[in-house]
């Protein structure tokens, strides 16, 4: 599963280190984190990190592959 | 079972670990603390509700907020810091019962605790409910970092213990996620009060406060705007802060940090962070791989001797690290992963160097699950198992405690390390999976290294001689078992005492190995030493696994020695005592249900017996030894039998396992149960053939088979036979004298004794009705009927050898001719042919209706009437009306 997370503000590369897994892209104001994620664990982990790197996260949603 | 009440408990948790001191601190408030008063009211609430959650994101500001409001409280309350191992119930509960213990309110020693990582017994439950219920005040108790319990068991546990205090008990959670309790009943019932993110955030006037607490004299209008910024965020306001006091121009600075877009903790932090000492940096950046620290513990990661000071300076800066009391710090939970990210990127490649260095200071200040995990994390496995080995602790893959942890740990392990203790490892997790190709070609190894290995090798071939008497067990060697408890028994006085005093689990494993290996060959009294040894030790945690199979064998030994009663008294004690890890208990054999099936059957209990057997079928960790598969088999083949299912009996009797020796006992009721399925197909001369190949020494088989020589028309075999079983075995329980007694009748009853052999089964009903041994009347046969009709014996069978004794007509009486007492149980296609016969079909029809031949069908109308003791159709089917047959 392919899936994008929109987090508010503009990400540091060195705290996106944080996301090895995942590649991102900064536009308008907000990171995007993009990547395949292995299954539903992996999903809730990643917003687990998010939350305790203090991430605001706008959207979180499965892509197309 | 649950602990003894024991002070010695008290200061280990379940896993047999000390509780960790630093969870059940109050946290200090830094000095830039800033209290508000409009929370603390809202707190206040608290101590009127069951329930209170404070619930925000992390750096809201929750725990310092809480902690403060405690601290303030005439009586504080009992806290509780959540770690990762105590998201398990059993450890859950075990800490928040030391957590009332530290507080100085225990709760009564009678409750006990939960003895299992695991799991709790709901007894336990109520009981602490129970126990809290009586409290007036109320015991207020808050859990913080509850976050951490996704375990959906423990929040239903909270719940019923809150809702069955009632107004004992006050809950205070903290947390970052909502839990899983039912809160919208509480809500509802007024019985929640609730702090969410929202109320937690600084409003622009609690922020100008907080900013010039630390030095920072802001307009309102700035302080207003940092707060849309940050969204009233406490950890980006305290580090907005922090990044100000180190500008020259702390506004301005503001200013631009409001402008920027990066994401607030992440820009934030990098800014305080580059304005520290280089010095403290590199500590910062190093201690990101703890989860706790200490000063001798950081120094270790930093080559240096400055972390006492610089953590304390920064503790006072209220800049990264808390304090947790007892010289204990971390860091603030927010920071950790952000300076990991920080770490990668300015000094890749030296975080495996830094888990190194953190085991092997962790190793030395003798914390194992740390020392393992981060050992782990450096992928330094020799060092890893090395560390396991040298701790005793390997039996730890076997007890069901931390299996799953150390079997996840090690599951990453290297295959190119190589040295005696991975060896080991591999061969403790393949032989724990009951691989026993495998787990012993890596215990070979471990031994051929051991052999040209360093010097002081004591610990891991005291390791060594577990597996191997483990692997000697599952291949039912007992002679290999003995060789390695004797080598244990040669090196346990150079391993040092307080390791042996630590593991427990290591001894009682071993003599739990070798017991089952001597069962297996049938030496009972030797084997009934080395388990006495486990199951008579005091229980702890550790041993718990060990000690229920060692009684679980103790059962078997006395069933076999035909002590009904005493076997199931002993095997539910086995099997209770596993009951809370599960059915099986981690890793265990199953051989207590085993044996409560065994005794099913003798009590002509089949859906019961068969209800066991079923829970016994175990999922594929648990352990397969040959003692129980060949249980299993006899259980399963006598269960068959006993349903009239001659070929699945016969089928069932072979336990299937390759075994080094020969199993005296499983061989003979292999033996006895195909000679039984043939006597009940009528192949008297098959019956008594495979009869010869019995060997001596079991009693239960030996009064059996003079059962079946009597049947097959050979007496002077059967009392030769019976002849030999008491002499050589005056310690032949119940099962065996009963069966003895009948035979005996059945001789004098077929030599026309009628008085002989009323006497002697009036004697076995005697000696069979407190062990309710069903089974031997009912297999012993048609002659038996008649005489348990008659006055004393009829007397002696009512109530448990048959139903009641009223329910099918007083002998003589109108009821027609008297019915035979006992009823065979009518084996599923014999069922299936009373049911059409009570349709009127013919035996014809009948055949056609089952696809099977009419002479199919005549034999089995033939066991039929045997089974309802009829002569006539209609009156098989009247009598199967009468016993709710159809």
């Amino acid at each position: 599963m392919r899936y994008e997370i929109r987090v508010d503000g503009l990400m540091s590369d060195t705290l996106a280190k944080a996301f090895p897994e995942l590649d991102h892209v900064v536009m308008s104001g907000q990171t995007v984190l993009f990547g395949s994620v292995v299954d539903e664990a992996h999903l809730y982990g990643l917003l687990a990190r998010c939350q305790s790197l203090g991430l605001h996260v706008l959207e979180m949603r499965q892509v197309p592959e | 079972m649950e602990s003894s009440p024991t002070s010695a408990e008290h200061r280990v948790d379940p896993l047999g670990d000390p509780f960790l001191r630093t969870c059940f601190a109050l946290p200090a408030r830094p000095v830039t603390f800033l209290r508000r008063p409009r929370l603390t009211r809202h707190l206040d609430q608290a101590l009127r509700t069951p329930l209170t959650m404070v619930n925000g994101a992390a750096g809201a500001g929750k725990t310092l907020l809480v902690a403060d409001w405690a601290a303030g409280l005439a009586q504080p309350p009992a806290w509780l810091t959540m770690e990762a191992e105590e998201e398990r119930p059993g450890m859950f509960w075990a800490y928040f019962l030391h957590a009332l213990r530290a507080w100085g309110s225990p709760i009564s020693e009678q409750v006990g605790g939960p003895a299992d990582a695991n799991h709790v017994n709901r007894r336990v439950l109520s009981a602490i409910a129970e126990d809290l219920q009586a409290r007036s005040p109320a015991v207020t108790v808050v859990l913080d970092e509850y976050d951490r319990v996704t375990v959906p068991e423990v929040a239903e546990q909270l719940d019923f213990v809150l809702q069955h205090a009632g107004q004992g008990l006050r809950l205070v959670l903290v947390t970052r996620t909502e839990p899983m309790l039912s809160l919208h009943r509480y809500r509802a019932a007024g019985a929640l009060t609730e702090i969410r993110n929202a109320e937690l955030a600084f409003t622009p006037e609690e922020a100008a406060a907080l900013l010039e607490g630390h030095g920072l004299s802001l307009p309102v209008g700035t302080a207003r705007a940092l707060v849309d910024r940050t969204r009233g965020w406490a950890a980006g306001l305290r580090l907005s802060a922090l990044a100000a006091q180190q500008s020259p121009d702390p506004e301005t600075y503001l200013k631009e940090f409001e402008a920027s877009r990066s994401t607030v903790a992440d820009f934030l932090l990098a800014e305080v962070l580059k304005r520290q000492p280089e010095q403290t940096q590199d500590l910062l950046l190093r201690v990101s791989v703890l989860d706790r620290l200490c000063p001798d513990l950081v120094n270790a990661l930093t080559g240096r001797t400055d972390a006492e000071r610089i953590l304390s300076e920064l503790c006072r800066g209220n800049a990264f690290v808390e304090q947790l009391g007892h010289s204990w710090y971390r860091l603030h939970p927010l920071f950790g992963e952000i300076l990991r990210a920080h770490l990668r990127v300015r000094r890749p490649g030296l975080e495996p160097e830094l888990h190194r260095r953190a085991a092997r200071w962790l190793r030395r200040a003798g914390s194992l699950p740390e020392t393992l995990s981060h050992g782990a994390a450096a992928g330094d496995w020799e060092f890893t198992a090395g560390a396991l080995v040298d701790d005793l602790a390997i039996g730890q893959f076997f007890t069901g405690l931390r299996s799953d942890d150390l079997a996840r740990l090690f599951s990453r392990m290297d295959p190119g390390a190589t040295s005696p203790a991975t060896d080991l490892v591999r061969a403790a997790r393949e032989l724990s999976q009951s691989d026993l190709g495998r787990g012993t070609a890596h215990l070979r190894h471990a031994e051929a290294r051991l052999a040209t290995g360093r010097a002081d090798p004591a610990a891991a071939q005291l390791c060594c001689a577990l597996l191997e008497a483990l692997a000697a067990r599952l291949s039912g060697s007992p002679a290999r078992a003995e060789r390695a408890a004797e080598s244990a028994d040669e090196v346990q006085p150079e391993v040092p005492a307080h390791l042996l005093d630590r593991h427990p689990e290591l001894p009682a494993l071993l003599l739990t190995h070798l017991g089952s290996a001597q069962v297996w060959a049938g030496r009972f009294e030797d084997a009934r030493v080395s388990l006495s040894r486990v199951a008579d030790s005091p229980g702890r945690a550790a041993t718990l696994l060990a000690r229920e199979e060692s009684m679980g064998h103790l059962a078997l030994i006395d069933y076999l020695n035909g002590w009904t009663g005493r076997a199931e008294h002993q095997a539910l004690e086995s099997v209770n005592g596993t009951e809370q890890c599960g059915p099986f208990g981690p890793g265990g054999s199953g051989i207590g249900r085993v044996v409560l099936a065994a005794v099913a059957v003798d009590r002509n209990e089949l859906a019961r017996a068969e209800a066991l057997l079923d829970e016994t079928d175990g999922p594929p960790a648990s352990l397969h030894d040959p003692v129980t598969a060949a249980g299993r088999a006899m259980v399963t083949a006598r269960l068959q039998l006993a349903r009239g299912n001659t070929r699945a009996a016969v089928e069932a009797a072979d336990p299937a396992v390759a075994a080094d020796v020969a199993s005296p006992w499983a061989d003979s009721h292999e033996t006895l149960v195909t000679s039984a399925a043939h006597l009940a197909e009528g192949r008297y001369e098959s019956a008594a053939e495979v009869l010869r190949q019995l060997g001596d020494g079991q009693p239960v088989c030996a009064v059996e088979a003079a059962r079946i020589q009597l049947a097959v028309g050979d007496a002077g075999a059967a009392i030769d036979l019976l002849d030999s079983v008491p002499g050589a075995h005056p310690a032949a329980g119940p099962a065996v004298t009963v069966r003895a007694m009948l035979v005996r009748a059945q001789a004098a009853d077929a030599a026309g004794d009628a008085a002989g052999a009323r006497r002697l089964v009036a004697l076995a009903l005697h000696e069979a009705r407190r062990e309710r041994l069903r089974r031997p009347f009912l297999d012993a046969g048609r002659w038996l009927r008649p005489l348990l009709v008659t006055a004393p014996l009829h007397q002696l069978a009512a109530g448990w050898l048959r139903p009641d004794s009223s329910s099918y007509g007083a002998p003589g009486g109108p009821g027609g001719p008297p019915w035979p007492i006992v009823v065979e149980e009518l084996s599923t296609r014999e069922q299936d042919v009373l049911e059409r016969l009570a349709q009127m079909m013919s035996t014809q029809e009948i055949a056609a209706d089952l696809f099977v031949s009419v002479n199919t069908v005549k034999t089995h109308l033939k066991s039929l009437y045997r089974k309802l003791g009829v002569n006539r159709r209609s009156d098989a089917a009247r009598r199967g009306r009468d016993l709710r047959l159809l």
